[in-house]
C-alpha cells in the first residue's frame, strides 16, 4: 500500500508539472486496480458491462484531476472517486444481467490479483455472510481454492459448493446495494 | 473504445489548474459580502447601530451568524474535493448551534412572559423571512455554481453547506438593518430563514452538483 501510495502520487506530481507520459502510467497503473474495484461490486456484469464502468470511472477521474490536494495522500482521493463513480454507475444500470454459475466461478478463479482496497470492501461485505458462506466465499475468491476442493474439505459437493457461492454473491450483491445511500 | 486507447486519449490532454480551496471561499464570501452590501447601500443600516452595538444581545444578532457562515464556509469549500467521510468535520457547527439555542433559553427565562413574544408581528415576520431570502438568494445560487467545479461526493450536504454559509453570511448584513433585538425573535426567525435556504440549496445541490 504504502509503495503504491509513493509511487502513484510521484507520477501525479510529475503529471501536474506538465509530464503526460507520467500521467499516462499514473493511469496505466491504477487500471488493474479500478477493474478489481468494479469487478468485486458487478460479478454479476458482463465483462464489457464491467470495462465500460471501469472506462467511466477513469473519465470521471481525469475529469476531476484537478481536485487531489497535492498536500495529502492520492489513494483515498483516487478511493472516494471510484466509490462514487462506481456506485453511480451500477445505479443507472439499475438490475443486473445473471451469469450461469460456472462462469462467475470461473471468473472469480481467473481473478489474478485480488486487489487490496476492493478485498477490503468485499471483507466487510464477507463478513455479513452467515459463516459458512463466508467460508466458501473466502476460500474460492480469496485464496483461489477449487469448489471440488472447498467442497472435500466442508464434505460438501462440488455442485453444492458452486450454488452455496452463487447464492452468497447475490447476498453480497443485496448488500451492497442496501447500502446505496 | 479499448481502455488503453482512453487512457492514451486522456495523457494527451494539458495538466489542469489545481483547486485552490480558499479561492473558492473568497469567490463565495465576495458575492455574499456583494448582496449585503448592496443591500446596506439601498435600505441602510439601523440609524442606532453604533449605540446598539454596545449591548451584547445586537452584538451576538452579528456575531452569531457570521460564525455560522464562517464555519459553513470552510466546510462547504471542503467538499469540493471528493470524500471519502463528506460528514467528517460536521460537529463544528454545534458550537454555534450550542450557543443559539443558549441565547435563545436565556432571553426566555430573563424575560417577562408577555414580553417574550411581543415583536412577532406579520409585518416584522415578512420582512424579516422576506430580506434574508431575498439577500441570500444570489449569493446561494453562485456558491452552488463555484462548488460545480469541485467533485462533491455528497452533493445535497455539499449544497446545503453552501445554502447555509451564503444565507448565514446574508443575515449577518441584514442583522446590522434589523431592529429587532429579542434573541427569541432574532434566533428563531433569521434560523428559519437560514433552514429555508439550506434545505433549498441541498435539493438544488443534490443536482446541480451531481457529476
Amino acid at each position: 500500500m504504502t509503495n503504491r501510495e509513493t509511487e502513484w502520487s510521484a507520477l501525479l506530481q510529475a503529471a501536474d508539472a506538465g509530464d503526460g507520459r507520467a500521467y499516462a502510467r499514473f493511469l496505466h497503473a491504477i487500471t488493474p486496480v479500478l477493474r478489481g474495484i468494479v469487478r468485486a461490486r458487478g460479478r454479476n456484469l458482463a465483462p464489457a458491462d464491467q470495462e465500460d464502468i471501469l472506462q467511466e470511472v477513469l473519465l470521471a477521474i481525469h475529469a476531476k484531476r484537478h481536485t487531489r490536494d497535492a498536500a495529502a495522500p492520492v489513494l483515498p482521493w483516487l478511493y472516494a472517486i471510484a466509490r462514487h463513480k462506481v456506485v453511480d454507475a451500477f445505479r443507472r444500470r439499475g438490475t443486473a444481467v445473471h451469469l450461469p454459475i460456472e462462469d462467475l466461478a470461473e471468473d472469480l478463479l481467473a481473478d489474478p490479483d485480488p486487489d487490496l482496497l476492493a478485498l477490503r470492501d468485499s471483507n466487510r461485505l464477507i463478513g455479513q455472510l452467515d459463516p459458512r458462506a463466508a467460508q466458501i466465499v473466502r476460500a474460492v475468491s480469496i485464496e483461489g481454492e477449487t469448489p471440488a476442493e472447498v467442497g472435500g474439505r466442508l464434505g460438501m459437493t462440488d455442485g453444492a459448493v458452486r450454488v452455496a457461492l452463487h447464492r452468497a454473491l447475490q447476498r453480497m450483491a443485496a448488500l451492497v446495494k442496501g447500502e446505496d445511500r | 473504445m479499448k481502455t488503453d486507447d482512453l487512457i492514451a486519449a486522456l495523457a494527451a490532454q494539458p495538466a489542469p489548474q489545481p483547486l485552490w480551496l480558499p479561492g473558492l471561499a473568497l469567490r463565495i464570501i465576495g458575492i455574499t459580502a456583494l448582496a449585503c452590501g448592496v443591500f446596506l447601500l439601498v435600505l441602510g443600516p439601523r440609524a442606532d447601530l453604533a449605540a446598539a452595538l454596545i449591548r451584547p444581545e445586537v452584538v451576538m444578532k452579528t456575531a452569531l451568524p457570521a460564525l455560522i457562515c464562517t464555519i459553513a464556509l470552510w466546510l462547504a469549500v471542503r467538499q469540493a474535493r471528493p470524500r471519502l467521510h463528506p460528514r467528517a468535520g460536521l460537529a463544528g457547527l454545534a458550537l454555534p448551534l450550542g450557543i443559539a439555542l443558549g441565547l435563545w433559553l436565556l432571553a426566555f427565562a430573563t424575560r417577562a412572559p408577555e414580553a417574550r413574544f411581543a415583536d412577532v408581528t406579520p409585518p416584522a415576520l415578512a420582512e424579516c423571512l422576506g430580506l434574508i431570502l431575498l439577500i441570500s438568494a444570489l449569493p446561494a445560487t453562485m456558491a452552488l455554481r463555484i462548488l460545480q467545479r469541485g467533485a462533491p461526493t455528497a452533493p445535497a450536504l455539499a449544497g446545503a453547506l453552501a445554502g447555509l454559509a451564503s444565507s448565514a453570511g446574508a443575515a449577518t448584513g441584514y442583522s446590522l438593518f434589523c431592529m429587532q433585538d429579542n434573541p427569541l425573535f432574532y434566533v428563531t426567525w433569521y434560523g428559519a430563514a437560514i433552514g429555508i435556504v439550506t434545505v433549498a440549496s441541498a435539493v438544488a445541490g443534490s443536482r446541480m452538483l451531481r457529476w
